[in-house]
């Protein structure tokens, strides 16, 4: 662990700009330079793959041919003797020695904003009266490292839950478009005239520090210092898509799905620590099999082409991908309207673990003959989200503290990992 | 399912207070009462004797512990503060140029007046209100809060005493349209959501560890909760969701019978009759409506919370602190800092009929509040003192008022409907508010702005484009120093000092393009500290 984690964001502000104030008057960012440059230790980075909406566990890795509701999709071999899932991933399944499937996912929220919360943070919205962190934000705080100039969680192509109580420092950056990469990282006026309007800028706030030294005004500063820093960064480029050959891109399928995982890839190349990933659609109430088919159909080659290439860089082993959404969908089907539908389903339900130096080649938990209840190691969100943590080198006993002064656990009281994927 | 949502909610609260349970444990004692003495009746004071009054608390209080206090803010800060405070908005350069101009010796006092008499001041405290009455959740993403808005900002206007406004919150029933303030009930719809909000907005007291257990550091128990959430429990508020999917506008009914355990029911609930905070248990038919009980207790003169939850929330809106903090949790073992002067003004707005322009009057004509945020000695002061004015962050909402007050309205700003969490009428200003919003239980005197935002100030099309206060002073200064004069005033409120002057003409008159070189200042007024914080 980095020993200059910053307890709270004014305390981390405090401390870097009490060196440029105290010590250079040159310009404010001189702070970057007077960080300490620490001791790279290598953590672990996460890259999440939401799937939003709720895909459906029968349809995908954990099918039930044969039974009444089996539905139109036909189960495939994988590299991994006796494992079988859906003939929609035929890429992935030949790298099924690297990924881990939990089949016995039983969560206990049904609605959609609900569940997406309660996945995301360990705990129910609203509880207690504190917006808690998602497991970006707290992978942010735990395993970033101070002197990188990005920020360590990054989400694309659709917002998601941010820090709450931990502060603006672990919100994500949100891309809305991976081929547009970071909105606003580009000056609107020519790098000249940008250098000059920043240092019109610096002697304003050297005026302004010099009158009130204000704590506020400090932590302006530093914020300001490491945007303008980011513009300038090398890592800047990671966002930039345009300099990987179309022939990489096509191998990640050529959607903007594809696209996602790559940045994906690039960010976590460079040290982002956290990327989370969405692809919506899953929520399959009517023409459950068409939409469900062209989606596996884009998850296939882009989570494939994303495990070789971390394989291939070394990263794999450093690297979790995590493949789920907010709950399953009902054994049964619904013939409410024109096409056939599947419906919420969180009693029983599958994710997918990949990488990490987890143990990969197998199938964790069991449902029953129609995938309805888990019959075998269920797993609760709290379980899960310990199990990622424990994964990532994070202990999710630890304890923050709110703004309230309110002591709240990473993961709550009564998770247990999945010891079988250490 | 609903049942197993509340038992692990009911669970995870019992282990977030477990610890504060263990620490109260090791304490070894048991507070016998710890109720809060009723507020005393005291006659109605003069304005000034009541600011007279308060700064000699603090001054006496600052003097015995040789605490030297900031001085009196400059004209500039003050007025750039109380525009602020009050209407939410920075002076134009028209109002800041009259007011540092003007040799009244009245003129603080008679700028407050103005403000409090401007329609900004009444939709300021309106905006602010609005989202404590209404938590951002997923249960409230089709509620409008448009209605609610508007009737607060009249309220407010119209300056109806607080006790009235939270009479007529308490009490509301009808649809959304034909009673706005059934918003409040619509957006806090199972019983602890609306009993943990009442407890904390108007009494002052964070009473949700008690209920699943007895609160470990005040007297709270577990029974007071439930017999005090009683009040509300024959409220029926219409899913607000399905409402707006209908097309109909939803509504609030107090119904004759309790309506038994309801899906949403906490499993910690307990069915008691209904029982005022560290009160008596009033007289109630089964088939009279509660809420109104309950409302004339908690507004009543004598109510222990109500008028000092009151007093220190609107002192913390001013101080950036309350004289109790956090402001929603005052008890005994967390005194005022100064105990006078939480009393008198409680009693005093008691005596003036709760009324809140008499509030912020007294507040903002007190030297405390004029005194300076340049710090007495070379570090800022202890903020718990009051000895000097805190810089204090500008709102997500106060930032971009005065954005669109620098810039003009921007056709080309587009918003993106972002995918979780949209409500409806999501328009520039809510999406700027909601991307700009940190933790809404943070110090707000912290400053809560990351990296993304520091980009969006220094390189969307808004900021950089020629600003509407830019083009009024290229239009309107006839020299350099009038246009940066212009600027300074309408940005900053204040005129550049002489060495800001020499700096920024000097970069103008080396630029081969003056009007680029303009842009320039202006975008670097934009983007400083000065313009992002009240001072």
């Amino acid at each position: 662990m980095h020993s200059f984690l910053p307890v709270s964001r004014r305390e981390f502000c405090q401390l870097t700009t009490a060196g440029i104030m105290g010590v250079s008057t040159s310009g404010w960012l001189d702070i970057l330079a007077l960080r300490a440059a620490e001791s790279q230790t290598k953590h672990k980075s996460c890259i999440l793959l939401w799937m939003d909406g709720g895909p459906s566990h029968k349809d995908t890795f954990d099918m039930k041919p044969g039974t009444k509701y089996a539905g139109e999709f036909k189960p495939i071999p994988t590299s991994v003797p006796g494992i079988h899932i859906s003939e929609h991933f035929p890429k992935l399944a030949r790298l099924m020695q690297h990924v881990a499937i939990l089949r016995g996912m039983s969560t206990g929220e049904g609605a959609h904003p609900r569940a997406r919360y309660y996945l995301h943070t360990g705990y129910r919205e609203g509880q207690g009266g504190v917006v808690h962190p998602s497991i970006g934000s707290i992978v942010s705080k735990e395993l970033s490292n101070p002197d990188f100039p990005l920020p360590s969680f990054v989400a694309i192509s659709a917002r998601t839950y941010g820090a709450g109580y931990l502060g603006p420092r672990h919100e994500p950056l949100v891309i809305n478009d991976p081929t547009r990469g970071v909105e606003n990282l580009q000056a609107l006026v020519s790098a000249e005239r940008f250098q000059d309007r920043v240092s019109l800028l610096q002697e304003l706030e050297q005026g302004f520090y010099r009158t009130y030294r204000s704590p506020a005004a400090q932590a302006h500063q530093t914020m300001y210092a490491r945007a303008v820093e980011l513009m300038r960064s090398k890592e800047a480029k990671a966002f930039d898509l345009s300099q990987e050959p179309a022939s990489v891109r096509q191998r990640y399928g050529g959607t903007r799905f594809g696209d996602s995982c790559l940045l994906a890839r690039r960010l976590v190349e460079i040290g982002v620590k956290f990327v989370e990933v969405t692809l919506g659609g899953w929520d399959t109430h009517q023409n459950n099999f068409v939409r469900v088919r062209q989606l596996s159909e884009q998850v296939d080659p882009a989570i494939s082409a994303l495990i070789e290439d971390l394989k291939a860089r070394g990263l794999l082993e450093s690297t979790l991908v995590v493949w789920m959404g907010e709950f399953g969908r009902t054994p049964h089907i619904n013939n409410r309207g024109p096409q056939p539908g599947r419906d919420h389903w969180p009693r029983a339900w599958s994710t997918l673990l990949i990488g990490g130096g987890i143990r990969g080649g197998q199938v964790i938990g069991k449902t029953d003959a129609e995938g309805a209840t888990v019959v075998e190691r269920p797993i609760s969100a709290l379980d899960f989200l310990a199990t990622v943590c424990t994964i990532l080198g994070i202990d999710y006993n630890k304890q923050y503290t709110t703004p309230r002064g309110r002591p709240i656990r990473i993961v709550d009281r009564g998770a247990n990992p999945i010891k079988e994927l250490l | 399912m609903a049942q197993t949502r509340w038992n692990m909610r009911k669970l995870a609260i019992a282990t977030l207070c477990v610890l504060v349970t263990a620490a109260w444990t090791a304490m070894g004692e048991v507070k016998s009462q710890t109720a809060q003495q009723r507020v005393a009746r005291a006659a109605a004071l003069d304005t000034a004797q009541v600011v007279q009054r308060i700064d000699s608390i603090i001054y006496d209080y600052l003097a015995a512990e040789k605490v030297k206090p900031s001085g009196p803010a400059s004209d500039a800060d003050f007025l750039r503060r109380v525009y602020l405070d009050i209407t939410g908005r920075i002076p134009t350069a028209e109002q800041a140029a009259a007011f540092l101009d003007s040799r009244d010796p009245d003129k603080r006092a008679k700028l407050i007046e103005q403000l409090l008499a401007s329609p900004e001041y009444g939709r300021h405290f309106a905006d602010e209100w609005v989202r404590l009455l209404v938590p951002r959740n997923s249960d409230n993403r089709a509620l409008r809060t448009q209605p609610l808005f508007d009737w607060l900002a009249e309220q407010f206007n119209q300056n109806r005493p607080w006790s009235e406004i939270v009479t007529a919150l308490l009490t509301a029933k009808g649809t959304q349209q034909e009673n706005p303030a059934v918003t409040y009930f619509l957006a806090n719809q199972n019983l602890d959501q609306i009993t943990n909000s009442v407890c904390r907005l108007f009494l002052g007291n964070q009473l949700q560890c008690a209920q699943c257990h007895n609160h470990p550091f005040t007297n709270w128990k577990q029974n007071d909760y439930w017999a005090f959430a009683a009040f509300f429990s024959k409220v029926r508020a219409d899913n607000t969701v399905r409402a707006a999917k209908l097309g109909n506008s939803p509504g609030v009914t107090e119904m004759a019978r309790f309506l038994g355990r309801r899906p949403n029911l906490p499993e910690s609930y307990k069915a008691l009759p209904p029982k005022f905070l560290a009160g008596e248990s009033p007289q109630l038919r089964p088939d009279e409506p509660y809420r109104p009980v309950l409302a004339g207790w908690l507004t009543a003169p004598e109510n222990p919370y109500f008028a000092r939850a009151t007093v220190n929330r609107w002192w913390a809106k001013f101080f950036g602190r309350g004289l109790v903090n956090t402001v929603d949790d005052m008890h005994q073992d967390n005194p005022p800092v100064y105990p006078e002067l939480l009393e008198l003004l409680a009693q005093q707005f008691v005596g003036h009929n709760f009324d809140l322009k008499w509030l912020v009057r007294t507040i903002t004509s007190t030297q405390a509040y004029q005194r300076s945020s340049q710090p007495a000695g070379d570090r800022p002061a202890d903020p718990t003192l009051f000895a000097q004015m805190p810089v204090k962050p500008m709102t997500p909402a106060q930032l971009f008022d005065a954005l669109a007050q620098v810039v003009g309205f921007n056709r080309n700003l587009t918003v993106r409907k972002p995918a979780v969490g949209a409500k409806p009428g999501f328009n520039i200003r809510e999406a700027f508010i909601l991307a700009f919003s940190g933790d809404e239980a943070a110090d707000p005197l912290d400053y809560q702005a990351g990296i993304p935002h520091a980009l969006r100030l220094m390189n969307s099309q808004m900021t950089n484009a020629e600003g509407l206060v830019l083009q009024e002073a290229l239009r309107r200064g006839k020299t350099p120093e009038e246009i940066l004069d212009w600027l300074y005033l309408g940005m900053l409120s204040r005129r550049p000092t002489e060495q800001e002057r020499q700096r920024f003409l000097a970069y103008v008159g080396q630029r081969q393009y003056a009007r680029n070189a303009w842009a320039d200042i202006f975008w670097a007024l934009l983007n400083s500290s000065e313009f992002v914080l009240t001072r």
